[in-house]
């Protein structure tokens, strides 16, 4: 356990050794993060207690999350820090904000694709009405100074196949004749009730579209392909790719993610959305290749398992924008992110 | 002249801005015969009323020689081709007090105005206008206050309402060329609607930035005779006119009447016709609005402070339009705090 | 014996009913029977359960289904609402405590007229221009009389005022007015309203102008003075900023006002000092019954 809190305590600091002068803004703030416990809001806790520890920056958090208290008994390297309020709630309730924030990340939000399925009324309410909340609340607090939204890269719609990246003016379709697309639509809507704070009341909104990360905290019980190719490592294999594995995507190392956000809310131009991910693309087969390189022996990988031709599907974003006006870049290689990641759950399981 | 540059619509504010630069004390001769001489140069609009529009003649900003009702009377019986507008913020003119009298009056165009991101506040004033079947403009104040994204947002909610042109106010004479540029750009392109500039003249720069608006894409532009308005006065109409028909730009305005326009202004108003001095510089510089020179003036003299001290205060603060009172607070409050601690 | 509390409601739990919410309950002369709205999962709901207060999501029917047990009630709905509300509330033998621009009842200032108040069964708060000016204006016009003309001019901070204050820009611009009018007789009044966006937002200020060429200066400052003491007793941001002066032939006083905090944040002192006038009014009564 002690070696899987090392790992993630060195990205950190690696992370934010080249950058956290520049988020001098942050020093001495109360910072109010809206899903402080899902795999987001424990990075982000990670990268501030190093600038609390290692850069002496001062900062207060309150963390609120519908398991604030079961994850703060869990992880007690960030559960006993005095510098983090620990805020049980559910984001649809919420009604105020401690008087004294200034910044808000609003990552509270249902992400797992089997509630999509199963209960997609749940996701619409808490994606929608808890962004609605949250802004309402911020709109009552004193001097903001900029409000977070964590939307998604999803939310403009599937990106055409033969778009080689897709940057923040994309703007596809989204059916809404259908549940299955509730959770771009309920992402969607979460951008425009932010536009809507904008327009009335001048809230200083940075939205971020985040694409696909992978990283230590991640559960593997998500379906995402990458947890998924990871899983079914540790278990032997073989990794089951439905087609020829030719879907494009690109994922990047949570402690980059992490980073690109406080420097969203530290330095993000309000008014402005900025996507957030990595710009390398990568095929599923690829990538299933990258990730059994890590094991011994090195599982099978079985393509073609179930109905071919439905995976040309693409999602990989320009981030030029949030790398220019921010000066973020990615300092985590996707093997590296692998490596770190799986070494991280093999130190997890004993 | 080429025939394929744009059509511009030249709006004469000399007897509304002009208004500030003689403490609001024009009187129906003068009103009566600026009028005429406006009507034979051909400009589009004439505005007239007080320097911060309908129901502004107050303690607050300053009372008017003329009732407004009468004012707008005088102006109307010489208008033939030049119509006749006002300007009217919400705030200081209600619909029942003033927005009715001035329709009653015959006024052809209401430009609704409010501070650059207040603009929902001009919603039923607006509509109002609309409904009566009148011509109503939107006018955003103070605008460098704010980027062109505001800017546009704000203007958009005023073209929802009906608004059937937006001007950009340079209210302080803040601006330099690349900011109009940027700015009326930004929603020429975007904007169903016409976009016009007004500009003031305390940083010396009120043709430039009113040629750089039109340049842009403004299709409407104001101006007052001898740049007679608030603060160092506004884009002079006759070097305005001048500079129109040197680019080429398709107006209604007959050069020479224009320029004897700005003789008669001259003569009509001699005493009160602005200046550049260092308060107006200042109050560029400080983004304050340009009407606030002659109160501050008074304000610093009766309390012992500097103009110029009590201007970059009141930019400090952000100050808006309206706000005159906040004068007398911030030139009170440099006083004493000029004033030696007494020695125990 | 302890001091017993009169019991009232809130209809109305948004923002400017949860502040007033927070102000009943750290009163010692009001206890909050009920907190009624329309929108169990609105913010304020949330809030004055989480503060065990009861509450209802039945409105006005929620507040009359406990008979006796209500003496007074806030109302903080809209003044389409309101105009509806209050004779069912009369009916009822409820004093009504009007905060919206209905204006069915008398006026209440605090400082100036709650004597002649304390025995009506509806008063209205006026608006947050009235609140903050009118007890200068009575001042001024007590010291130096043949005043004609009196001007209100506010500012607040643009975030502090919400759709509704500007879709009804015009009917506080008349209410004030008409409430200068009203407390002062002066003929002729007039009422003007900035909003500045500026952050850090604004506080309120208020100035209140009277046109008069040699005013008492002495007697109007020692009014003012005095005025603005009552008046902090129950709006403890309300400040003098500008003691009374002459410039350029009219008088000129200045406040400041800075709220509370209680939920609206402290730079809404224009919603603040009508909820605190509201609550001295209701204080007040209870006080009376009491004696």
């Amino acid at each position: 356990m002690n070696r899987a809190l090392a790992l993630v305590r060195a990205d950190a600091e690696a992370v934010l050794s080249g950058y956290a002068s520049r988020l001098a803004a942050l020093r001495g703030q109360h910072v109010f993060i809206s899903g402080g416990t899902g795999i987001l809001g424990t990075w982000l806790l990670e990268l501030i207690k190093v600038l609390n520890e290692v850069h002496g920056f001062g900062l207060k958090v309150t963390a609120f999350s519908r398991n604030a208290r079961n994850f703060a008994e869990h992880w007690p390297h960030l559960g006993a820090m005095p510098w983090i309020r620990w805020q049980e709630g559910d984001i649809r309730h919420l009604a105020e904000l401690p008087r004294d924030v200034r910044y808000i990340i609003h990552a509270a939000a249902l992400t797992d694709r089997r509630l999509f399925a199963s209960q997609p009324g749940a996701v619409a309410e808490v994606n929608g009405v808890g962004t609605m909340r949250i802004l309402r609340a911020a709109n009552l607090q004193e001097d903001v100074q900029k409000f977070v939204l964590l939307s998604s890269g999803l939310a403009c719609g599937a990106q055409p196949w033969d778009l080689p990246r897709i940057d923040e003016r994309f703007a596809g379709a989204l059916r809404c004749d259908e549940a299955g697309t509730v959770y771009p639509e309920s992402k969607r809507y979460a951008e425009i009730l932010a536009q809507c704070a904008i327009s009335e009341s001048k809230l200083p909104v940075v939205t971020l579209r985040p694409f696909a990360f992978v990283g230590p905290y991640q559960s593997m019980q998500l379906p995402w392909a990458v947890t998924d190719f990871i899983r079914d490592s540790f278990n032997g294999g073989p990794i089951r790719i439905m087609g020829d594995g030719v879907t494009v995507r690109s994922i990047m190392y949570m402690s980059d993610y992490a980073l690109w956000v406080l420097a969203a809310l530290a330095n993000g131009r309000p008014r402005e959305t900025y996507l957030v991910g990595s710009d390398e693309p990568v095929d599923l087969l690829g990538l299933a290749r990258l990730i059994t390189r890590f094991f011994n022996p090195v599982p099978e990988i079985r393509t073609r398992v179930g109905q071919a031709g439905h995976d040309r599907s693409r999602l990989v974003p320009d981030v030029r924008k949030i790398q220019g006006e921010l000066g973020v870049t990615r300092t985590v290689s996707l093997e590296s992110a692998l490596q770190r990641t799986i070494e991280w759950h093999r130190c997890q399981q004993g | 002249m080429s025939t394929d540059q744009p059509t511009i619509t030249v709006c004469d504010a000399t007897l509304r801005d002009g208004s500030h630069a003689c403490s609001h004390q024009i009187s129906l001769e003068q009103i009566r015969a600026y009028a005429k001489a406006s009507e034979a140069a051909g400009f589009d609009y004439l505005e007239v009323g007080h320097g911060n529009g309908l129901g502004a003649s107050s303690l607050q900003v300053g009372e008017s020689l003329v009732p407004e009702l009468e004012m707008l009377a005088a102006a109307r019986a010489e208008l033939k081709h030049t119509r006749l507008s006002v300007h009217v913020m919400p705030g200081f003119a209600t619909i029942e007090r003033e927005l009715k009298g001035a329709l009653a009056a015959g006024v052809d165009l209401f430009r609704v105005g409010s501070h650059c991101t207040e603009a929902d506040i001009t919603q039923r004033h607006i509509s109002h206008v609309r409904a009566a079947g009148r011509h109503v403009w939107g006018v955003l104040m103070m605008s460098h206050m704010v980027s062109k994204e505001v800017l546009l947002q704000e203007a958009r909610k005023m073209q929802s309402y009906g608004a059937q042109g937006i001007v950009l106010m340079d209210s302080a004479g803040a601006y330099v060329p690349a900011e109009v540029t940027a700015k009326v750009g930004h929603l020429a392109a975007a904007l169903e609607v016409p976009v016009g500039f007004h500009a003031h003249q305390n940083l010396g720069l009120s043709i430039a930035n009113s040629l750089a608006a039109l340049e842009a894409g403004a299709r409407i532009v104001d101006g007052t005779a001898r740049g007679f308005g608030a603060g160092a006065g506004n884009a002079p109409l006759e070097l305005l006119a001048a500079v129109l028909q040197r680019q080429g730009y398709v107006t209604s305005i007959d050069l020479y009447h224009a320029l004897d326009a700005a003789e008669l202004c001259a003569k009509l108003f001699a005493g009160s016709l602005p200046v550049s001095n260092g308060i107006t510089i200042v109050s560029g510089l400080a983004g304050v609005f340009s009407g606030f020179a002659k109160p501050v003036q008074r304000a610093a003299a009766q309390l012992g402070v500097d103009p110029r001290d009590v201007f970059f205060e009141l930019g400090r603060r952000k100050v808006v339009g309206g706000q005159e009172d906040l004068i007398l607070e911030v030139a009170s409050e440099l006083a004493r705090r000029a004033q030696p601690t007494p020695t125990p | 014996m302890g001091v017993k509390k009169l019991n009232v409601a809130i209809l109305g739990t948004g923002n400017i009913g949860t502040d007033l919410l927070i102000k009943v309950l750290r009163s010692e002369w009001l206890n909050c029977r009920l907190f009624a709205g329309r929108n169990l999962s609105s913010p304020g709901m949330t809030k004055g359960s989480l503060l065990n207060v009861p509450v209802s999501a039945r409105g006005i029917d929620g507040i009359l289904d406990l008979k006796g047990d209500v003496a007074l009630v806030f109302d903080a709905t809209s003044a389409e609402d309101h105009v509806r509300h209050a004779p069912r509330l009369r009916a009822a033998g409820l004093i009504a405590v009007d905060l919206t621009p209905a204006k069915v009842g008398r006026l209440c200032v605090p400082a100036v007229n709650l004597a002649d108040c304390i025995d009506e069964p509806n008063v209205n708060m006026v608006t947050c221009g009235g609140q903050a000016s009118i007890p200068l204006a009575q001042a001024i016009t007590r010291v130096n009389p043949g005043i004609t003309y009196l001007e209100s001019v506010s500012s607040i901070a643009s975030r502090s005022a919400g759709a509704a204050t500007r879709i009804n820009l015009d009917e506080y611009l008349m209410t004030t007015e008409h409430g200068l009018h009203e407390f002062t007789g002066c003929p002729r009044t007039k009422a003007i309203l900035n909003l500045n966006p500026a952050q850090p937002c604004v506080h309120m200020q208020t100035t209140v102008m009277a046109r008069i060429a040699s005013p008492d200066l002495a007697r109007t400052r020692a009014a003012v003075a005095a005025m603005v003491e009552a008046i902090r007793r129950y709006v403890p941001g309300y400040q003098l900023i500008l003691e009374p002066m002459t410039e350029n032939g009219r008088l000129v006083a200045m406040v400041r006002v800075e709220g509370l905090g209680d939920y609206l944040p402290r730079y809404a002192g224009n919603l603040d000092i009508i909820n605190c006038a509201a609550i001295a009014f209701a204080e007040a009564v209870a006080r009376r019954r009491h004696a």
